[in-house]
């Protein structure tokens, strides 16, 4: 029998590496835009991680035009705003650029922190898609919008951190974001799991939950106490500070790519009733 | 009001596949999409082990959560529960098929034939704009439309009627609008004892498996 | 010039044209095509013909690949000559395009100078031999190409291809023998209680067996599934039995214990038993009837007036059981008068009733590895479903009415054992009174006994109040000693008959088995001269495939119409490209009962056209028959044979004349043209006629067949006949003489064979023989011990399809279909996951598979599924999926007494790379 064609569920084969790449760029991305935006920076700084931020989205973006079958007709992802979170994240990607480009420009912090906002939207409608595919259940648990959420927040803030060493010591209240977002996302991983443990197959759960201990340990742990070392011993900050913002990124990262390329079984197909085939 | 909808007899169905083949030629399909198709699914352990034929495809649903997800307006529900797709609006994003829980959707990036390059049949009904695009079974709805312009009933007249019944040897599938008390769909529904796929997705499904006839039939 | 007829020039570009599919022996389906610019794009069912077809009208999965058959670019599509003079599997046979000139020239020369120097060679074996698959499903193809063989004369076509191995070939024999019953089936629209031992109804009884089955399912029938895998039928079954392999005839026999033993005799229709069967006929001593002296008629017990009386004795009373004492004479083989005067003897029932003592549900338990409750269970609930003493009106006509059928599959039926199920199933139905009665078990059609296809006119009265029989003798002065083919069955096998179908029905693996050693007391078995294979691929679909394949290459001149290259036409010297399904023209007769399920109400002719002009330079059956019959001087023998009705119906009738002139060749269409207007003529008793023309227009027509003529059991009793079970004397007899001629001609080696004609069969050790075989092989259980079967599939059987992607894209769907089915927890005991590498082997040859893991199979069964390993088919050579006939062995020992073997075989199995 074609293994493609289940019944048991199987991987899902319509998104690879080229989407998962998106949500990892653009949740990078949008979150670096907000931790700037939280930063006060100013000038060439604000300018530069400014660009970062949706240079990482625009990749993103573009990661999935090369996976789409009729790249020609993008536009048309705009053209459902009224239930789509696909059409809706593109539309907050717009946006995204718009006010960031502005903020460029101007080097302004007002609108980089509009366009911060717009970046929340973004990650926010990026939980929503995956929320939405309901032919995946490891993906239609509620609390993975969240988990997609915060772990947007931690990347950027992760990225925030390590770029801010090139330049200086990253402020406390920096590291104090870094910290809580942190834990907000290890808070949402571990929502998650109570949930998806009910929907997800056992291989997909299996994939999570390696990817997940990563997230946990070298994501979250680890970093935290590299905070906490470069706390009291300001003098391996400099060297800790982006280790621990590296750690946060990457173990996102990976998370998100095991997400949409090792634990997407869909449904498959099960029976409530068995057929009575003459008698019972 | 019309909804159409599909009836599958799982106490009827063998598996033979003669639904799929039917679907692959009378939609020209490309080879392994297969957009009606039978699963040969085993429940139990041996010796305690049933074996059941279950035809799949699109359920054309109430709710597709296909349609909701497509950022292009491509899949879009007609008002007689169809779920279609229109090939010139969609970009291929695949969204419609991860977000559709019965597998039921397609998309080949590439021109592909049975024997590598295109018989004289396959070239005659290679359709491009179907390349890279979400494709799915349609209910055979030309047909449909075709049929009820001359006056025929979809699902009694074999012209109206998706190939995937007109095929059926086993009278396993059945076609025919729900809304309506008396139509083939409506008895059976009636008469007897069914589920629809994963129903507690809230999906609405537009296809129905009976089981087994109802209780108050069943000494009959 | 692509055919010599004009005809598909003229084709309609658009539209619908009707026609059938004749793949399968569960045909035909009616369909049509339809066709858009010349091509033919879509296959559907011929919806006019739903209301006289029994399965709707409906078209099975097989004929969906006609389109792609039609247009599959791996066609042989011009004649090929071999240029290679070595075959052999690895030699490349250097097929060159000729003309079709040169090629009928070639094959017209080599037949000429065959027919020159003799029709028989020196062992007086034909030098011509033919081979075609499918059940006799190659005819309704193959056009006029039999009256080109009958025109030549003596042809071999006993060169097994399957037969006798893939078919249900003890009730072939058997089951004509006992009730007119090649192939034998429920009376399923009426039946409601069946039992099947490995009967796959589901994947091979065709679209009416798939419809009449469904519809039963729905109605409440209940179908118990004895297979030791789950098969499609099985799923499809109200309950699964996992039986031991070959251990059914000790199942059935606990369910007949159950019935003689455990249940009250009232439960059993006792006056079928002693009206309309053989059970009151008085045994002797020696085994044999208890006669009259006088008229040499059987004798049994009248209990009105307390003597033995002859059979025939209007009004009296037999008695079923008891001993009794009377004035007769014995008769044993050879006419032996075996005693006189006063006999003892008992009635043949009462030889049933302590025959079976012994062979309780306890001790069937142990053998079949079944729960004596579950055996025990099933013989009350088929007691229970029989409703003996019913009765129904179906055409005004009333009719016993027995609802309860046994139906046996292809393995069980096949080999050692199978005499024995054929028997218990006829017995069971026997005792119930549900043989050949609505509801009970029915045969389809006749192919031994004459007429041809005409079941009720071939019961004729015989000896001893039972139906007329033609046996091959076996008395001395008639006993053929000299086989007419290479195969012997005239010679071995009594029950074959003689008909035009008996050649197949032999020990046909003896044809290629024999060329190494003929045994003694044989004329040496030699080669064909000439050798015409016709979708057939006996490399593929016998057993010992690399032996059958090493001995058709030494074949001197081969003959291949050929669709694609394949593994047979390997060997071939001419490739002849024939039009396929869908690009030539037949007419044949429809209707009446048939192979499997097919009962209809309804008999008539259906027509096969062109849909499509052929492709490249594919012709016409009949245009190759013709011009072969012209260059070998034998037309007016060829016309002579289609107006004798070789075309399918007879030219000429009681108010119509049609023939052809025998001395022209004739056209294609000529000859269908004249073919329809008889068909039509004897279809209306010559009221209307009508032309090639209305034919391709319409497609079929038929008229009413009734449905009363399903059942033999009212011509029978007409006639007065009894069926003849459940004492076999005449079986008995003809094994004791048939030992006699062998013996005296010193043939020892059939003795095991011998030993299966009994009066009662008793039990043997069936599993054991393949487990003494295997021994023989070099093997012992332990290293070997699994079982490996194999099952149908319903997208491939008989279909000759393997090359066409979309089946095999489909059958993908349905378990199997890509390597071999394993038991989960065998699986896990020997580390095997799905999709594994495995080696499987016999001591003497091994294949390598993948690991397809089911819950639905005994853990010491392993199943591969259809017959494939093909090496030279195009796009089927890369299946990678075995067969077991690579397995399989040609064996004497595994030789039943029909000439029968079973597709069983002990096997090892390991993951591939792990050491033993």
């Amino acid at each position: 029998m074609n293994d493609n064609f289940g019944p048991k569920p199987w991987h899902q084969t319509n998104w690879d590496f080229r989407a998962a790449f998106n949500f990892m760029f653009g949740s990078a991305g949008a979150g670096l835009l907000v931790a700037v935006a939280i930063s006060g920076a100013a000038g060439n700084a604000l300018r530069a991680e400014m660009l970062l931020g949706m240079a990482l989205i625009g990749a993103g973006l573009l990661s999935v035009w090369f996976e789409i079958g009729r790249p020609l007709r993008a536009m048309n992802v705009g053209f459902n705003p009224f239930t789509s979170w696909m059409t809706r994240e593109s539309f907050a990607a717009g946006l995204v650029f718009a006010l960031g480009l502005a903020a460029v420009w101007f080097a302004s912090l007002h609108l980089a922190q509009a366009a911060a906002l717009a970046a929340l939207v973004f990650a926010y409608c990026q939980g929503r898609i995956l929320q939405a595919a309901k032919g995946i259940p490891a993906w239609r648990v509620p609390a993975l919008i969240w988990l997609v959420f915060t772990t947007a927040l931690a990347e950027g803030a992760g990225l925030f951190v390590a770029l801010a060493v090139l330049a200086d010591t990253p402020a406390r209240g920096a590291l104090g974001y870094f910290s809580l977002a942190l834990i907000a996302r290890v808070l949402a991983w571990s929502i998650y799991r109570g949930g998806v443990a009910k929907a997800a197959v056992r291989p997909a759960l299996a994939a999570l939950d390696r990817a997940g201990k990563m997230l946990v340990q070298l994501g979250t742990v680890a970093p935290l106490a590299l905070l906490l070392v470069g706390w009291f011993v300001p003098e391996v900050a400099r060297v800790l500070m982006p280790l621990a913002g590296v750690a946060a990124l990457a173990t996102g990262w990976q998370f998100k790519f095991v997400l949409i390329t090792r634990a997407a079984y869909n449904q498959g197909f099960a029976l409530p009733h068995l057929p009575v085939r003459g008698t019972r | 009001m019309t909804r159409w909808a599909m009836v599958a007899d799982l106490r009827r169905c063998v598996g033979c596949q003669t639904c799929t083949a039917s679907c692959k030629q009378a939609n020209a399909t490309p080879p392994e999409v297969q957009w009606r198709r039978v699963l040969d699914m085993e429940v139990g352990e041996y010796p305690a082990v049933k074996r059941v034929f279950v035809p799949v495809g699109c359920m054309h649903c109430d709710e597709p959560p296909c349609m909701h997800v497509c950022p292009s307006t491509a899949t879009k529900k007609r008002p007689d529960g169809i779920v279609t797709i229109d090939y010139e609006l969609c970009i291929g994003c695949s969204y419609c098929a991860i977000a559709c829980p019965y597998q039921a959707r397609y998309k080949t990036d590439r021109a592909s034939f049975a024997y590598g390059k295109a018989t004289v049949q396959e070239t005659q009904a290679f359709n491009p704009k179907r390349l890279a695009v979400a494709t799915k079974c349609t209910f055979c709805v030309d047909r449909i439309d075709a049929g009820l312009a001359k006056g025929l009933t979809p699902g009694i007249d074999p012209e109206a009627t998706p190939a995937c019944v007109n095929s059926c040897i086993s009278q396993t599938l059945s076609f025919g609008d729900l809304e309506d008390p008396h139509s083939n769909v409506s008895q059976l529904l009636a008469e007897n004892q069914t589920f629809r796929m994963h129903e507690e997705l809230g999906t609405g499904p537009g296809f129905y498996y009976i089981w087994d006839k109802k209780q108050g039939d069943a000494s009959a | 010039m692509n055919a010599p007829e004009p005809a598909a020039a003229a084709l309609a570009a658009y539209g619908k044209r009707a026609t059938y599919c004749y793949q399968c022996v569960a045909g035909p389906d009616l369909l049509t095509v339809k066709v858009v610019d010349g091509v033919a794009t879509e296959v559907e069912p011929n919806f006019a013909a739903c209301g006289v077809h029994p399965g709707g009208g409906k078209v099975c999965v097989k004929a969906y690949g006609l389109v792609q058959k039609t247009y599959n670019p791996n066609r042989v599509l011009t004649p090929m000559r071999r240029t290679n003079p070595n075959k052999g599997r690895n030699e490349d046979p250097g097929f060159v395009p000729i003309s079709w000139a040169e090629a009928l020239d070639t094959i017209a020369a080599k037949l000429r100078s065959v027919r020159e120097a003799g029709l028989l060679d020196a062992s007086g074996y034909p030098k011509v031999a033919a081979n075609f698959g499918g059940g006799g499903t190659p005819q309704s193809y193959m056009g006029t190409f039999p009256a080109f063989l009958a025109a030549w004369g003596p042809v071999d076509m006993g060169f097994g291809s399957g037969q006798g191995v893939k078919c249900t070939h003890s009730e072939h024999l058997y089951g004509e023998f006992w009730h007119r019953a090649f192939p034998v089936c429920p009376d399923t629209p009426m039946c409601n209680y069946v039992i099947s031992c490995g009967a796959n109804s589901e994947a091979s009884g065709g679209v009416v067996g798939v419809w009449r089955h469904a519809n039963a399912r729905e109605r409440g029938m209940k179908r118990v599934q004895i297979e030791p895998h789950l098969s499609i039928t099985g799923a499809c079954s109200a309950e699964w039995v996992p039986i031991k392999p070959k251990t059914d005839p000790a199942f059935l026999y606990a369910l007949i214990h159950v019935m003689l033993h455990e249940s009250a005799r009232e439960r059993l229709d006792l006056p079928f038993l002693k009206q309309h069967t053989n059970s009151p006929y008085l045994v002797g001593a020696n085994g044999f009837f208890l006669r009259d002296a006088a008229t040499k008629k059987p004798l049994l017990w009248d209990l009105n007036c307390n003597a033995a009386v002859t059979y025939d004795t209007p009004d009296c009373d037999p008695a079923l059981e008891g001993a009794f004492a009377c004035d007769a004479v014995e008769i044993g083989p050879d006419e032996a008068v075996l005693a006189q005067g006063r006999l003892e003897g008992s009635p043949s029932f009462a030889k049933l009733v302590e025959h079976v003592r012994p062979y309780s549900p306890e001790w069937a338990a142990e053998i079949c590895d079944v729960p004596a409750a579950t055996m025990r269970r099933i013989a009350n609930e088929y007691l229970d479903h029989a409703q003996v003493g019913a009765t129904i009106e179906i055409e005004g006509k009333t009719l016993p009415y027995r609802p309860v059928s046994v139906s046996l599959g292809k393995t069980v039926n096949n080999g050692w054992g199978g005499f024995e199920c054929v028997w218990a199933r006829t017995l069971l139905a026997v005792l119930v009174g549900a043989l050949e009665v609505p509801g009970g078990t029915l045969g389809t059609t006749v192919r031994l006994n004459r007429p041809l296809s005409e079941r009720h006119e071939s019961v004729k009265p015989g000896p001893d109040g039972f139906m007329h029989y033609p046996m091959n003798p076996t008395d001395r002065e008639h006993w053929s000693a000299r086989p007419n083919i290479r195969n012997a069955y005239r010679t071995m096998v009594p029950l074959a008959a003689n008909g035009p179908w008996s050649q197949a029905l032999g020990p046909t693996h003896f044809s290629w088995m024999f060329q190494k050693e003929t045994p003694k007391g044989l004329p040496t078995v030699t080669l064909p001269e000439v050798w015409f294979v016709y979708r057939t691929n006996p490399a593929i679909s016998f057993w010992d495939t690399k032996g059958v394949s090493a001995t058709m290459a030494r074949f001197p001149f081969v003959v291949a119409m050929a669709y694609t290259r394949d593994e047979t036409n390997h060997m071939a010297d001419i490739l002849l490209p024939d039009a396929t399904d869908l690009e030539s023209l037949q007419l044949i007769r429809i209707g009446g009962s048939k192979y499997i399920e097919q009962f209809w109400e309804h008999e008539g002719y259906a027509l096969r056209q062109p849909v499509v002009a052929a492709q490249g330079e594919a012709r016409d059956f009949p245009d190759i028959a013709t011009e072969l019959a012209r260059r070998t001087g034998l037309l007016e023998q060829y016309n002579a044979a289609i107006n004798r009705g070789a075309g399918g119906v007879r030219l000429k009738g009681a108010s119509w004349y049609f023939s052809l002139d025998p001395k022209v060749a004739h056209g294609r269409d000529e000859i269908w043209d004249a073919v329809c207007k008889a068909a039509s003529a004897e279809l209306s008793d010559g009221k209307e006629v009508h032309d090639l023309a209305w034919w391709k227009e319409n497609g079929l027509a038929t008229k009413p067949f009734p449905h009363a003529d399903w059942y033999l059991f009212p011509t029978l009793a007409a006639q007065g006949l009894r069926f003849e079970v459940p004492y076999q004397e005449r079986l008995y007899r003809i094994g004791k003489e048939l030992g006699n001629r062998l013996h005296e001609h010193d043939m020892q080696w059939w003795n095991e064979q011998l030993a299966e004609y009994q009066t009662l069969p008793k039990w043997k050790d069936f599993p054991g023989l393949w487990e003494k075989s295997l021994l023989k092989m070099g093997g012992t259980t332990k290293d070997f011990p699994f079982w490996l079967l194999t099952s149908r599939s319903m997208q491939y059987s008989w279909g000759n399809n393997v090359g066409i992607q979309m089946i095999r894209e489909v059958a993908d769907n349905i378990s199997g279909h890509r390597g071999v089915i394993i038991n989960t927890g065998t699986a896990e005991k020997l580390g095997i996951a799905e999709g594994d590498p495995v080696e499987i082997a016999t001591p003497l040859n091994n294949v390598s598979a993948r690991a397809v893991v089911r819950q639905g199979i005994r853990p010491d069964t392993l199943l591969l599924i259809g017959q494939f390993s093909h090496w030279a088919t195009p796009f089927a050579k890369d299946f990678g999926v075995p067969s077991m006939n690579s397995l399989v062995p040609m064996s004497m020992e595994l030789t039943d007494a029909t000439g029968s073997g079973a597709d069983v075989v002990r096997v090892s199995l390991k993951r591939s790379g792990v050491g033993k």
